[in-house]
């Protein structure tokens, strides 16, 4: 188990090379792609109007120590005063952002598009690794790990004697997929790194406003 | 090295004592911080892979590149980091799990080309 493998450099130059490369523009690709698809969204006036007063008031909470207090009620009054303040919703108008989302169809395409724009490359992908590269010992992580990290790393591959550190194709593939999201946002941009998360939050709080958010 | 953006100083009132942030200024501070630290740990994990680190020195090498990173942000901030952003902790812990994904594989790229094969 202590000996060294040696591996091919064949393999280095047709398997482990090819596959990164490969692993990288897709990403690229799938950036383009999904730009393309995205449809530009028309702002509405009425939101638009809304988010700024929003905007307005929270820079008026930021700033409310720098302003004398006589004029800081004046300005809280006119943003919240019962009859006809700016911010304040007579009950029952409130439209949930969930019921908006379903009335407007463009948003459901949107996100199905993003989320379409990021399973069908990765499945082509991972089928494409799986043909044509089943089954090699493709690299060695240049540490130790122990013997439960098997089943991640040596995915494809079912010797058990084999020392923990060597990666098969199918896991390299892994490990790209997980650790090239730097290089992309380095690369094409912040708004491809944030993406993800960004979704992830959006699925994650359904109901939940953004314009709530306190910064 | 690091910090490539301007960042914009946000005016703090010599007077007062309270200190009052702009959200967008901060967030493109933070996006700086963001870019230099998986930058430096992606150039990190290929000369750590090139010199044939192993085992715990590679991960002692990512510690000592993060280290720099927020030493050099700490210079480029002029020593004043609550000018810039709202606590140490964005300048010393922001970005530093998310970049070692990125390390590990590149370091594991470089060293199986140039020590394994």
């Amino acid at each position: 188990m202590a000996e060294d493998l040696v591996l091919d450099t064949a393999i280095r130059d047709w398997v482990l090379i090819p596959l990164t490369v490969v692993m990288i523009l897709i990403g690229i690709l799938r950036y383009f792609v999904s730009k393309l698809m995205q449809s530009q969204p028309t702002p509405d006036a009425k939101v638009v109007k809304e988010g700024q007063v929003v905007v307005r008031a929270r820079n008026l909470r930021a700033g409310a120590n720098f302003i004398p207090a006589k004029s800081f009620r004046a300005r809280r009054a006119y943003f919240s005063n019962e009859e006809n303040g700016l911010l304040h919703v007579p009950k029952g108008q409130g439209q949930n952002p969930q019921a908006q989302m379903f009335s407007d169809p463009n948003m459901a395409m949107d996100m199905m598009k993003k989320n379409l724009s990021m399973i069908i490359p990765q499945t082509l992908t991972f089928a494409w690794v799986n043909f044509f590269f089943s089954g090699f010992v493709a690299a060695k992580i240049p540490f130790p790990l122990t013997q439960r990290f098997r089943s991640m790393l040596q995915n494809g591959i079912d010797l058990s004697t084999v020392d923990v550190s060597y990666v098969s194709s199918r896991s390299w593939y892994f490990l790209n997929l997980f650790g090239l999201r730097g290089l992309f946002s380095l690369i094409l941009g912040e708004e491809n790194a944030m993406d993800d998360t960004q979704r992830m939050m959006q699925m994650g709080g359904f109901g939940f406003d953004p314009t709530k958010v306190q910064t | 090295m690091a910090g490539h953006g301007e960042s914009e100083k946000k005016s703090s009132d010599a007077v007062n004592d309270l200190q009052t942030f702009r959200a967008e200024n901060l967030q493109s501070n933070m996006k700086v911080i963001y870019y230099s630290r998986t930058f430096l740990s992606i150039i990190g994990g290929v000369i750590a892979g090139i010199l044939g680190f192993t085992g715990l020195t590679g991960f002692v090498f990512y510690f000592l590149m993060m280290a720099i990173t927020s030493v050099a942000l700490i210079a480029k901030a002029k020593f004043s980091i609550h000018t810039y952003f709202d606590s140490w902790n964005r300048v010393l812990l922001d970005g530093f799990l998310g970049g070692l994904m990125s390390f590990v594989l590149f370091w594991t790229f470089a060293y199986d080309i140039v020590h394994i094969f």
